[in-house]
């Protein structure tokens, strides 16, 4: 766990030799900074999950629509490269963090309870949400594996991917593509699984980093605590609607 | 209603000294008094024990009134036990059935070494405090009462922090052995009161560095220390020291 440490903390140590960076690097590697940056890593990946589902909703208006919305992103080339190699540092250092903090914290209970109980009332899920991030979060990561392989490489095991790549069109056919993932019944699940965990994830994930980065006040919590959960289960829901279209819609 | 007495099975955390493997053992309780405190259960065990010529339990003590802060233990898997915002000391023996097992860990933190059996050693708190939790004031006359006016709803917010008797309970219930409560509180108590305004920066900057110093865990606001605080101090501090540290880091002096 200790080695685990000092390996994490390498980029950390690296980083903060770059001049200038120092200082930021240092108040970013304390217990509270740490906290700071997944918070800040956490909700700029809400807000890429924002436009992710405002982009595939467009199924729902039809194939030339969303198929002239998906050509129109791929046609930005060094932008939405740029944008991607964005997106990936963000989960990197998300995940990178995650694992840090978390062998952190076992390091400092040292030996565990034999019993321990909670004083917090009864959670929907058992142990509350906060009790499943790391799980969560690796269940996430793996749909992420299999989510691009299937829709970006188009090599999903099992998926019929005739309809979306036609040889004479100059461009795949991204929503057959996105339609037969979405429809074989194995993709299906594996994409229900992870969007129920991401649910779950976001469900503790946005209150708590609101919280992280000082946000909590009488007057605000009760909207704060329910903004935070709503927003969760209307991700999870509006990406879990689209399995819902393309099962309706299986050809 | 339970009885007036009980007869108990305690499976206690024995532990001859610091670096000394320790394990748990069970001990036969005859007729608890219901009345009677937790520590005051503890005393008649200790009590046997000496009679039988054992070695007593070690458990740190001293006010038994619920504001010092010196009493400790996991009870049953709950810190302080089953009651909200109450000390071991206030916890009485009639929220226990007869021929219950009673399970009495003592804190459980890298950074809060056991000492013996019980009793743990929390100077960390008192190294974190002295990295910051204090005002500067110059020596002489007295200052007059009320010169510097404070709104009242500031000294509530306040007092609320200072409510913390540093007994350790939220690091021993937080999953992350995390002394964020503890610090926020510490931070609070003096950052909401233009007294505390002078080593403002100073003070966020220093208290987080020793936290992480004495090897305490992260906040995952899983608000369980809350929940488990015997003063009942907010996690809103938490999200106030998180606050002070930003503001720290982005516009101190130096």
């Amino acid at each position: 766990m200790n080695a685990l440490l000092r390996f994490l903390s390498v980029p950390a140590q690296v980083l903060s030799k770059v001049p200038g960076l120092g200082p930021v690097i240092r108040a970013c590697s304390t217990s509270v900074g740490q906290k700071v940056v997944m918070a800040i890593t956490g909700l700029s990946l809400c807000g890429f999950l924002i436009a992710h589902l405002a982009g595939n909703l467009q199924l729902f208006a039809g194939e030339q629509v969303f198929n002239d919305y998906a050509h129109k992103l791929h046609s930005l080339g060094p932008i939405l490269a740029a944008a991607e190699i964005g997106l990936f540092a963000t989960f990197a250092f998300h995940i990178g963090l995650a694992i840090s903090t978390g062998a952190m914290n076992r390091v400092a209970r040292g030996q565990s309870y034999a019993m321990k109980e909670s004083k917090q009332g009864i959670f929907i899920i058992p142990g509350g949400a906060f009790s499943w991030m790391v799980v969560t979060g690796f269940v996430i990561l793996a749909f992420l594996v299999v989510h691009i392989v299937d829709m970006k490489f188009k090599k999903g095991i099992g998926v019929d991917y005739t309809a979306a790549l036609n040889a004479e069109k100059v461009a795949d056919n991204e929503f057959q593509a996105v339609k037969a993932v979405l429809s074989h019944p194995l993709h299906a699940l594996i994409y229900l699984i992870g969007l129920i965990a991401l649910g779950i994830h976001l469900s503790h994930g946005v209150r708590s980093a609101l919280q992280t980065l000082g946000l909590n006040h009488k007057n605000w919590n009760f909207i704060l605590r329910w903004t935070g959960f709503l927003f969760a289960w209307a991700i999870a829901g509006g990406f879990i609607s689209l399995i819902a279209w393309a099962f309706a819609h299986k050809s | 209603m339970s009885s007036e007495t009980l007869n108990l099975t305690l499976r206690v955390w024995r532990q001859p000294g610091p670096n000394t493997q320790g394990a748990f053992k069970e001990y036969r309780l005859n007729g608890v008094n219901t009345h009677m405190s937790f520590l005051e259960m503890l005393d008649v065990l200790n009590e046997q024990l000496i009679a039988d010529g054992q070695e007593p339990v070690a458990f740190d003590h001293d006010c038994r009134e619920g504001i010092c802060g010196m009493c400790s233990l996991m009870i049953n898997g709950q810190a302080h036990g089953p009651d909200k915002g109450t000390t071991t000391c206030q916890l009485h023996m009639r929220r226990f059935q007869n021929g219950q097992v009673i399970t009495i860990e003592p804190w459980r933190a890298a950074a809060f070494p056991v000492v013996r059996d019980l009793v743990v050693d929390r100077s960390a708190f008192d190294r974190i405090i002295a990295s910051g939790g204090y005002v500067s004031v110059n020596t002489g006359n007295a200052p007059d009462g009320n010169c510097i006016p404070v709104p009242g709803a500031r000294q509530e917010v306040a007092m609320d922090a200072a409510a913390c008797i540093g007994c350790g309970a939220c690091v021993a219930a937080c999953k992350n052995a995390s002394a964020m409560l503890f610090v926020s509180a510490k931070v609070s108590q003096l950052a909401v009161l233009p007294q505390g305004h002078p080593e403002r920066t100073s003070r966020v900057l220093g208290m987080v560095a020793q936290m992480d110093k004495e090897g305490f865990g992260s906040c995952t606001n899983t608000s369980e220390c809350e929940a488990a605080c015997p003063a009942e101090v907010s996690v809103a501090h938490i999200a106030r020291l998180n606050r002070e540290y930003l503001k720290a880091v982005a516009f101190a002096d130096r």
